[in-house]
């Protein structure tokens, strides 16, 4: 190796040992409240407000069971999931087939179009809520999952076409038209190109949406009155809340609600993993 | 791909379909077999609380529902407390009201009772001498009544007074307690001097500085009636003064008020670091289970200067204008008003029962003997300032003047912005 | 090419499902909620259309409504300007290491996926004065501040400790997006430029960041929107207090709303909100000018 590239290697591994500090104490700022979640969790809460650093003197599992059996917990996630991976599954079809026409395809009516549903996104949900309300009870869907999947799904739409049209604009043209040539319609551009290398943006829009609907209380709370039919957010919300006084509890059940979060999380950020790690290679 | 895709579609309808299928509406008021139906919307979840009140309500819907059975049945909705009114209000604006549902006296209920959700009892009440089991009769319902009818029924009372560590107060040397405000004064220097904090109060959270300020005001004669009506004003001598006796009182408070949050100035008190804790008797049921061993040395003593006015408080029940089966809520209501229902509030639950039920007093907490004897020797009642004033929004705009003038805002400047709420959106109605 | 693009037919049933289902569902509510503004409408009785009477109270009589503006614009401005930087800064670093890159990316994203209301109370807990934060630092001698109830200053201490904890919360996202951005551009372009003689500092100055503009608007009217809506984090940790002064629009609309059930007050609120959305979303995008680049 010349001289000047033996000097390039040894800066540049400063440099990189010096990122590596950096994003190291990011991560540790990161983890230590989460962390302190579990710590506080296990303790027992009568302990906490004395002592609230110290070793628990055994772990209080019983936190954990008592918030998932009473709480009905094991309902509650069941019903989430189903709610939001049809919601999921849904927005995600309709919205990239609207955010391909809104961002690829040429007409006049386009960005007043991404205006139109742009709004859907910016007024807050408390303004919507007992008009919508009101509507799902006329047509019956109150205390129903479809009657959340529908608000779900008209809420995530928004997000989705915003994200999505903007990967479509930034696929290279040169594929649509050497597609073209080849006699394709617009329907198989769509199906067979724009859709599969968008990947990217439907996985991370993807976990956002789900993550939103996820986490969703409002709506959840007010529609649903069953309870064998309530989502996790509103079952935890027996335990997570201002006017709570177990904490130690509270945070066994910010736990559960956590953990199957960060199972999805992790099965889709490998897969955002695998776009990134193709769109490199590509070229 | 476009069959991937036309799969996925079909599969996402199929299973839309499936979940129409799914999702049954609201519940049927009655059901094949003749049984009526009757939904109860409560503010906690019934399963799942540690609340020792809210699990009486259970055992009282379980009985219900069994002793019933075939005729009656009840189904409680339940919410946290936070959702609890924007779920309501929902459920009333979208048509299904619940055919009974908790609220609390004052502002809260005035909302269901002007556009008539609420329905109106007292025919109920007077028949078959219901009313009459309460304690006080008529006088029992004064913040429930309306233009002489009433309109929910209470279940239970709690009334705010100081909690008081007797090991501190002798060895302070406090022999009495403290039955006005100069006594009260130097109450707290003494056990200040004996290094002890006087008082510990969550002065951030604005409804716990505000049952202080409450009776500071009730102690000047301050008549909220007056100043909602608009012949008297929050710039009046008497609220000036009460204001300045907060500020006085307020160099009592432990070191971190400002920043406390209700449980953790509750925690200062049952964990013995600071004197007295000016509270409602709810708090007894949290202290006592929180430190057990507390509860030998935890007194209770009326508020000093109010000349025998308590503030109190009531969880109250209402019925539903529109509701299909009276009848059937009207039996439900009287469970909680049951001698059962009753001794359980009192002995378990640790707060003031409405009626005239017996009790076996060594059953419940200490504290309960202590304050059932500072109620029954107050005069009259009176509610939280922020749940009895002319509405919702007028009692917060009280709380937060009483907690911008401890935090420091001059007592002149906070009244008057005060004042102006009132001339904005008060009288001028 | 253009001729495919042009299809009439193609375009309305690739757009019609989701613009049936917004309008049947969402789009009516809205027009409900906005034509609330002009009443008083409490939920239980019917709207009683009064004008712009509860603008007109918005705008002058409303001290708590300033205060709203004001932080909500502060959280606005300092969301958008620090998620923007920061979130470049660890994309950029990240697309440039190999080991530990997924480690770093699903820990930074991590709290994203997190409830905020959880999130909220959490931090909540580290800030009370008794427990927390406050408690490492008494070991060393230092006596922290009252986090969340200090109000001193135009912006209080309680504004800048909620705009940080947001920073914590949501910079993952804007760094995601990037992330997925610049993945797309193909390596060849700084290989060519490396041979040219590029550094890396350089490479990205001038070929990453012009690539990735088209998501920068993206993030940042994302940013803009979600900071000014933003309700959880700041309702379980202050809930607006001390005494309103972290008030920010959407908790204004829920106090307004829910605890005092006046309505249509709060849809006025609501309706300034989307203006505000509305504007900043629209300079954003005249601001950060999009083109096709050929990659």
């Amino acid at each position: 190796m010349s001289k000047s590239s033996k000097k390039k290697n040894k800066s540049s591994i400063v440099v990189k040992t010096l990122i590596y500090i950096l994003l190291s104490i990011l991560a540790v700022i990161y983890l230590l409240p989460l962390i302190w979640v579990i710590y506080v969790s296990l303790k027992d809460d009568k302990t906490l407000f004395v002592s609230p650093w110290s070793m628990p003197e055994r772990l209080m599992i019983e936190n954990y069971t008592f918030a998932w059996s009473a709480g009905k917990l094991g309902i509650a996630t069941l019903n989430s999931a189903i709610v939001c991976v049809v919601t999921l599954l849904l927005c995600l079809v309709l919205g990239s087939m609207a955010a391909f026409a809104i961002g690829r395809m040429k007409w006049k009516l386009a960005n007043a179009t991404m205006t139109y549903f742009l709004t859907g996104m910016m007024i807050p949900v408390h303004c919507v809520l007992i008009p919508l309300f009101t509507r799902f009870s006329k047509m019956g869907l109150t205390n129903s999952r479809l009657g959340l999947i529908l608000p779900y799904l008209t809420l995530s739409l928004p997000l989705t076409i915003f994200i999505m049209s903007g990967f479509f604009k930034g696929l290279p043209n040169e594929l649509f038209e050497s597609a073209c040539i080849d006699g394709c319609s617009i329907y198989r551009i769509f199906t067979h190109i724009a859709f599969p290398l968008s990947k990217t943006g439907l996985f991370v829009t993807g976990l956002m949406t789900f993550v939103a609907n996820w986490n969703e209380l409002l709506l959840a709370m007010v529609f649903i009155s069953d309870d064998t039919k309530k989502t996790l957010p509103v079952s935890l919300s027996k335990f997570v809340g201002p006017y709570n006084t177990n904490y130690s509890q509270m945070f066994a059940a910010i736990v559960i609600a956590i953990i199957p979060t960060i199972i999805v999380y992790c099965c889709f950020s490998n897969s955002i993993v695998d776009g990134l790690t193709q769109g490199a290679v590509k070229g | 791909m476009k069959k991937r895709i036309l799969a996925l579609l079909l599969t996402a309808a199929m299973t839309v379909s499936m979940l129409t299928g799914c999702g049954d509406s609201k519940s049927t008021s009655a059901s094949a077999d003749g049984v009526q139906e009757i939904t109860w919307m409560f503010w906690d979840d019934l399963d799942a609380t540690e609340d020792l009140i809210s699990k009486g309500y259970k055992e009282t819907v379980d009985r219900f529902n069994k002793d019933y059975e075939g005729v009656y049945h009840v189904t409680p909705i339940t919410t946290n407390l936070e959702e609890y009114y924007p779920k309501l209000n929902a459920m009333v604006a979208a048509g299904e009201t619940p055919d009974c549902f908790i609220v609390s006296p004052g502002p809260n209920l005035d909302v269901y009772v002007e556009p008539g959700v609420a329905a109106d009892l007292t025919s109920y009440l007077k028949a078959d001498g219901w009313m009459d089991t309460f304690n006080g009769g008529e006088g029992a319902f004064s913040q429930q009544t309306y233009d002489g009818k009433i309109y929910a029924v209470p279940l239970n009372i709690a009334a705010a007074c100081v909690f008081y560590n007797t090991e501190m107060f002798s060895t302070a040397g406090i022999t009495e307690m403290p039955t006005d405000w100069d006594g009260m004064l130097s109450a707290c220097q003494k056990l200040q001097d004996a290094g002890y904090t006087p008082i510990t109060i969550s002065a951030g959270t604005a409804w716990c500085l505000s049952m202080l300020a409450g009776y500071l005001c009730d102690s000047e004669g301050v008549d909220t009636a007056a100043i909602d009506a608009g012949t008297a004003s929050w710039t009046d001598a008497n609220v000036v003064n009460a204001a300045n006796k907060l500020v006085e009182i307020s160099k009592y408070f432990q070191p971190t008020a400002a920043g406390d949050t209700n449980d953790v100035a509750t925690a200062n008190f049952y964990n013995e670091e600071a004197a007295m804790l000016i509270q409602g008797s709810w708090a007894i049921a949290q202290i006592n289970g929180s430190n057990p061993d507390f509860e030998d040395k935890c007194g209770v003593f009326a508020f000093p200067g109010t000349d025998g006015r308590v503030i109190a408080k009531s969880d109250s029940l209402a019925m539903s204008a529109s509701t299909e089966h009276p009848e059937a809520v009207i039996a439900f209501m009287k469970y909680f008003t049951d001698d059962t229902a009753q001794k359980y509030t009192a002995e378990v639950g640790g707060k003031i029962p409405v009626t005239k039920v017996e009790y076996d007093a060594s059953k419940a907490p200490a504290q309960l003997a202590y304050v059932m004897d500072v109620f029954g020797n107050a005069k009259s009642t009176f509610g939280f300032y922020n749940e009895s004033l002319a509405s919702t929004e007028a009692g917060a705009a009280f709380d937060d003047t009483m907690v911008s003038i401890y935090l420091g805002t001059p007592v002149e400047e906070g009244l008057e912005s005060l004042e102006d709420f009132y001339k904005n959106n008060v009288w001028k109605k | 090419m253009d001729k495919l693009l042009k299809d009439k037919k193609a375009i309305v049933i690739f757009v019609a499902p989701a613009f049936l289902l917004f309008t049947f569902i969402l789009f009516i509510p809205i027009c409900q909620s906005v034509y609330y503004s002009f009443c008083e409408y409490n939920a239980l009785t019917k709207p009683v259309f009064i004008g712009v009477e509860n603008y007109r109270q918005l705008f002058t009589t409303d001290r708590t409504m300033k205060m709203a503006i004001k932080n909500s614009l502060f959280f606005l401005v300092f969301s958008v300007v620090t998620q923007l930087i920061a979130g470049l800064i660890l994309a950029a670093l990240l697309t440039n290491i190999k080991k530990g890159r997924n480690f770093f990316k699903n820990v930074y994203y991590l709290p994203c996926v997190l409830s905020s209301a959880a999130l909220g109370l959490l931090w909540m807990f580290v800030f009370t004065p008794k427990l927390g934060i406050n408690q490492i630092l008494a070991e060393f001698g230092i006596e922290g501040p009252l986090w969340l109830m200090d109000t001193k200053g135009f912006i209080i201490l309680p504004m800048w400790v909620i705009a940080f904890v947001s920073l914590w919360q949501y910079v993952g996202q804007s760094m995601m997006l990037y992330m997925a951005q610049i993945s797309g551009i193909s390596t060849s372009l700084y290989e060519a430029s490396y041979i040219d003689g590029c550094t890396k500092p350089q490479a990205f100055r001038y070929i990453t960041l012009p690539l990735i503009r088209p998501m920068m608007a993206t993030a940042m009217s994302l940013n803009a929107i979600g900071s000014l809506k933003f309700f959880d984090l700041i309702f379980n940790m202050t809930e607006g207090g001390p005494n309103h002064m972290t008030e920010v629009l959407a908790t204004h609309l829920y106090q307004q709303g829910f605890k005092y059930f006046k309505y249509g007050y709060a849809s006025a609120i609501g309706v300034v909100l989307l203006i505000i959305c509305l504007l900043v979303t629209f300079f954003i995008n005249k601001f950060v000018k999009v083109d096709n680049y050929e990659m």
